[in-house]
């Protein structure tokens, strides 16, 4: 679908925490339907990923991974973490992607990790995994990802870190073609998952 | 033809794209509903059914089936409103849901569906409007988009065209 | 289905030709069928044709599927063939394993899932049923290949079904007239109505003429008429 670059995933990783944020239009042709959409779903207590892409490969996608994590947990007492749960999501990609059903996502995926600390992952629907301190995905990326280069610091507070955001979608809103009023802003650290509040113009003026 | 299927009691849903894929599968997830009454001895969810619809459709994806449907509907959860398609899109919504129980909502669904009749070539005919309450739905009215047509232009001091 | 040429272009050899086989053919023919309170009529031309040439002037295209339930069927004629040879013998496993007769709505909502059985390679038949329902009423089915199904008191289908439901809707439906009052159609002016609509059809529409079979069903049975039409 031509749409998946029209969506913006943004994610940064710090020494103690990883950030995620994700645009929450959903778009049919020419039509917004929604902008309150939810892109970055919850894996288990310490993961989290943002997907981008087809409309209900999206969220059929993630469901599946999510639940996968979950099953493998119950069954084994233990889970899986943010590396592990990268090469299991970035497997399922690869195989889906030589059947006659491939799904068109593009994920960001984040994670707190015990001995390693927080991590994050960038993966496109090509099947294509790489560890990153900081990514984007859509056209938006574009425009992030040199303030991200400027004003990334790997021991970054959390609120540094919104404000990288906040600058990101900034720009997204000042020179991107199409608009992506909300983002909504999700962060995990040694205590867990936390939804930050999602930046908008109101919240940014 | 009618486009909102009367899935139960508490349960429409409406019709867009293919007539027979919108017809069939909604026969089908009626069946399906009816099934979890008889198992579960409580109504399915809303959620639940557009969620047997979207997983259904879903499996279909890229063959050609053609059919973007809300489902509207009262559960435990209180008055519940989700889109789906074939695509395999599924995603609740408030947007389309005005307060409950007003007459300007009504007003509001019927006028801008007698607007979609006069600018697009596909809509037409009965405009039907129906109330989900917790006491499930009512037809509230079924009217032919010409007679409205003639109303509204009244209404503007039009005496018609 | 991967199709190269189709999905991608790029890799297409250019000046290579596919050759593709075409499982469809247009073999004419029009239907129409009247409800009214206590009987229906349908009718069907004889003319099976293939582009300009005519391969015979008397083939039926009416089908007894009860003493209740007829059902015209025009479009690709193999696939008529299959359709309604799958659709007598279905109603038989029903009469076996029910032990009464199919009523109309029943074969009508039937048809409609055997069309959509095929949703992916459809069976191409314009489908027009008629009958009396389970109240002794009159009724008419029509469908899309794929199935959907629609219950009406009239319907004119197959290659001339666009050119001859308007002037159903105008002489029956009486749409888009002011000051008229509807009034259940008698059977004589049904059955005068079918025949002056063909005559019409034959007129204009190469696949359509040389005769038709007209059968009118009431609660006594169902009686046949033919009627000629002009043989051009």
């Amino acid at each position: 679908m031509a749409n998946i670059n029209l969506q913006c995933l943004l994610g940064i990783q710090c020494k103690d925490f990883v950030m995620i944020a994700a645009d929450q239009s959903n778009s049919h042709s020419i039509m917004v339907m929604k902008d309150d959409e939810d892109k970055i779903h919850k894996i288990s207590d310490k993961l989290i990923m943002g997907v981008i892409g087809d409309q209900g490969d999206s969220t059929q996608f993630a469901e599946y991974i999510a639940k996968n994590i979950q099953l493998y947990k119950m069954r084994n007492g233990y889970e899986l973490g943010p590396t592990a749960a990268a090469n299991f999501t970035r497997r399922n990609l690869a195989e889906y992607l030589r059947s006659s059903t491939p799904y068109f996502v593009n994920v960001l995926m984040g994670g707190y990790d015990k001995e390693n600390g927080p991590e994050l992952y960038f993966m496109d629907y090509l099947a294509s995994s790489v560890k990153v301190p900081f990514a984007c995905h859509g056209y938006g990326g574009y425009l992030s990802l040199s303030i991200m280069d400027r004003y990334y610091k790997e021991d970054a507070t959390e609120e540094e870190a919104y404000e990288i955001l906040k600058k990101c979608v900034k720009e997204v809103h000042r020179r991107l073609f199409v608009s992506l009023p909300n983002f909504q802003v999700t962060i995990v650290n040694r205590d867990g998952i936390k939804v930050l509040p999602v930046i908008n113009s109101e919240l940014l003026k | 033809m009618k486009k909102i299927v009367e899935i139960n009691d508490y349960l429409l849903g409406t019709l867009a794209g293919g007539a027979a894929d919108c017809v069939y599968w909604d026969r089908v997830l009626a069946k399906q509903c009816r099934l979890y009454e008889l198992r579960n001895r409580e109504r399915i969810s809303v959620a639940a059914a557009s969620k047997l619809m979207a997983n259904m459709v879903y499996n279909y994806k890229g063959m050609g089936l053609s059919m973007g449907m809300m489902l509207a509907g009262v559960d435990k959860r209180g008055a519940q409103l989700y889109y789906v398609d074939s695509e395999g899109t599924r995603t609740p919504g408030k947007v389309f849901s005005v307060g409950s129980g007003s007459v300007y909502a009504f007003e509001l669904g019927r006028r801008a569906i007698y607007h979609a009749t006069h600018r697009d070539a596909y809509s037409g005919g009965i405009v039907r409007v129906y109330h989900i309450s917790e006491k499930g739905w009512v037809n509230i009215s079924n009217e032919d988009c010409s007679d409205l047509h003639y109303k509204y232009a009244a209404e503007k001091g039009n005496v018609g065209a | 289905m991967l199709s190269v040429n189709e999905n991608f272009p790029e890799y297409a050899v250019p000046g290579a030709k596919q050759v593709r086989f075409e499982p469809y053919a247009d073999n004419g023919g029009s239907i129409v069928a009247i409800a009214g309170d206590d009987f229906a009529v349908i009718g069907a031309d004889t003319r099976l044709s293939t582009g300009f040439s005519i391969y015979t002037r008397e083939q039926k295209k009416l089908f007894k599927l009860s003493d209740k339930t007829v059902l015209g069927a025009t479009g690709c004629w193999c696939d008529t063939l299959t359709l309604t040879r799958l659709l007598s013998a279905r109603m038989q496993m029903y009469e076996h394993e029910h032990n009464k007769s199919m009523s109309t709505p029943a074969v009508a909502q039937m048809l409609s899932t055997m069309l959509y059985y095929k949703r992916f390679f459809p069976y191409y038949v314009s489908n027009v049923l008629a009958g009396l329902d389970a109240d002794g009423k009159g009724c008419v089915y029509s469908y899309d290949p794929i199935g959907h199904c629609e219950r009406s008191n009239y319907r004119a289908g197959g290659s001339a079904g666009a050119q001859l439901q308007p002037l159903l809707d105008n002489q029956i439906g009486l749409k888009n007239m002011q000051n008229v009052t509807e009034s259940p159609i008698p059977k004589e002016k049904a059955l005068a109505l079918l025949k002056d609509v063909f005559i019409s059809a034959a007129e204009r529409d190469i696949y359509t003429g040389d005769c038709i079979y007209i059968l009118i069903i009431t609660a006594t049975g169902i009686q046949e008429e033919k009627f000629e039409l002009r043989k051009d």
